[in-house]
């Protein structure tokens, strides 16, 4: 089998189903670092400022509290039942187990503890190298702990295929053909019609006999038809309930 | 069956499990949950198998992946099982892992003691490990004469310097143990070079004759602070093993193995070094106390740490 080109990441259960996640790469996961940085930043210099007149007592309790947000920070807020930091939730993921459960507490020690190494040598430099040559895009932390950064939110595809007639496939398509036509057709209205045509160019051999400016129509006409949509019946489940 | 009748024909279970999964958990009726959960498993797997539509298959990845983090999740952590695990199984993990902490102990140990058996014979030997500046300094917090032992002049707070130990001496630890994914170097080298700095430290103040001040000041807290510098480092060399040999597995699976192993010496040892930053910073500095209260009190700390890790009934 061809291994896939995108990052989504899988996780077998005992029932037997494969869950999906899809990874969250070294660029989201750095905007929400330095999304968190800036907040461990203002949290430290606030209470620097205001412990300013505590006198060394009140240094006593800055260096704690600096102790605090350089460890626990990442700790506290994952073990919330969003899974993230505020830097995370901003940008939209959260960190699981890598099997597909929530983040358990060993795991979530385990993977802030590692940022030691992470750290190491320069600048998040072997987290960033782990991060980039990964596909699942796990740092050294990860990878101990068992966890993984996850988009929160998926795409919900409605299975709307817009205006258009059904077509039966011309020629017997396999069953990766049929898979890669259905979600072509789930994707066309998200893009402009020429990008559509450029990318429905490539399975042209679908679709002999088509003109060379209607080959995404055909496309999305032949996923009707593989979804079961003919021309006599109504357009979605939803419909045929009623 | 097109997707479109197998979407008829099954999206009445498919909504009420996504109605199921808006409840509130307590309210989940197990029975019926579970089973509309295997339920769209099965369907799930005939979707992928059969190429049905993207959105088919996304909607049921999503709820049965939803389902199953309910089923599977694993159980909350209470006060009593934290309890639970630093009273008993912190201990138990240090007592299987032991021959790691004696190497640590010995990596940490060694240098040391050599180490203070040359300053001690020529102080001046210090000076190849720290720059003139911190030996003065060092000199001067273990003098007789100095106002709280074990801190420079001018800092005289014992709040401020439970906030230094805290945050110095956990930090080593942490360093000494996630550094070992190296390979084990980082341990390795961690832990010798605390040892050189502290033999170096003890060599030269001893040399001084500020033995009656800077003995009874370390004997105390060191009963957890050097006991949980071991441990942090010993567990680092468990996880750099297996890094450089994982045997059977690969190694990224034996790195997640040993660190899921390792990672309950981690936590008790940070409990431990609080202990010690609250001990050295309130009592072992005390100038107030003397020598033989302070000698007593060692005598019984370390008593009770090697006891905590060698007397605990053996987990199951």
């Amino acid at each position: 089998m061809i291994p896939p080109i995108d990052t989504v990441i899988t996780a077998e259960t005992p029932e037997g189903i494969a869950i999906s996640m899809r990874a969250a790469g070294y660029p989201v996961r750095s905007m929400a670092f330095l999304i968190d940085a800036l907040i461990r930043y203002t949290i430290v210099s606030g209470v620097a400022t205001t412990l300013g007149a505590g006198g060394r007592v009140g240094v006593g309790v800055l260096l704690i509290v600096a102790f605090l947000i350089l460890w626990l920070y990442p700790v506290i807020f994952e073990l919330t039942p969003a899974a993230a930091t505020p830097g995370k939730r901003a940008m939209g993921i959260q960190v699981m187990m890598a099997n597909g459960l929530p983040l358990t507490p060993a795991g979530c020690l385990i993977r802030n503890l590692m940022r030691t190494v992470d750290m190491l040598p320069l600048m998040y430099g072997f987290a960033i190298v782990s991060m980039l040559m990964r596909r699942d895009a796990r740092r050294l932390g990860d990878l101990a702990a068992g966890t993984v950064v996850v988009y929160r939110d998926r795409a919900s595809p409605t299975g709307d295929f817009g205006p258009g007639d059904p077509l039966p496939p011309p020629v017997p398509l396999t069953i990766r053909q049929q898979t890669a036509i259905a979600a072509f057709g789930w994707r066309v209205n998200r893009l402009t019609p020429e990008r559509a045509e450029e990318i429905a160019v490539l399975a042209a051999d679908a679709v002999p006999g088509a003109k060379d400016s209607a080959v995404a129509a055909r496309l999305v006409g032949i996923a009707r038809w593989q979804h079961g949509q003919r021309l006599f019946m109504p357009r979605s489940p939803a419909e045929g309930q009623t | 069956m097109t997707p479109f009748d197998f979407q008829t024909a099954n999206q009445g279970s498919w909504k009420e499990l996504e109605n199921v999964l808006g409840q509130r958990q307590r309210d989940l009726d197990p029975d019926r949950f579970l089973a509309l959960y295997r339920l769209c498993c099965e369907h799930l797997a005939l979707a992928r198998s059969r190429g049905f539509p993207l959105h088919v298959i996304e909607r049921l990845s999503s709820i049965t992946s939803r389902a199953h983090q309910i089923i599977y999740r694993q159980s909350d952590v209470g006060l009593a099982r934290v309890a639970r695990v630093l009273l008993e199984d912190f201990p138990a993990t240090v007592r299987r892992l032991w021959a790691y902490s004696a190497v640590a102990a010995a990596l940490l140990m060694i240098p040391t003691i050599a180490i203070a058996i040359a300053t001690y014979l020529n102080p001046d030997l210090i000076l190849s490990i720290v720059d003139r500046r911190t030996a003065e300094e060092f000199e001067q917090m273990y003098s007789p004469a100095a106002q709280a032992i074990g801190r420079p002049r001018d800092i005289a707070s014992d709040w401020m310097m439970f906030g230094f130990y805290i945050k110095n001496n956990i930090g080593i630890a942490f360093q000494c143990y996630a550094t070992g994914v190296v390979f084990g170097l980082g341990s390795l080298f961690f832990l010798l070079a605390n040892g050189v700095f502290g033999g170096g430290i003890a060599g030269y103040v001893a040399s001084f004759g500020y033995s009656s001040t800077f003995f009874p000041f370390v004997a105390t807290h060191s009963a957890f602070e050097l006991t949980a510098i071991i441990l942090c480092g010993g567990a680092g060399l468990r996880i750099g093993q297996s890094v450089l040999l994982p045997g059977r597995l690969t190694r990224v699976a034996a790195l997640e193995f040993a660190a899921r192993e390792t990672s309950l010496i981690v936590f008790g040892a940070a409990v431990m070094l609080v202990i010690a930053a609250a001990i050295e910073a309130f009592w072992s500095s005390a100038p107030w106390v003397t020598s033989t209260a302070k000698y007593v009190c060692a005598g019984f700390c370390w008593i009770l740490v090697l006891s905590f890790f060698l007397r605990r009934p053996r987990a199951k």
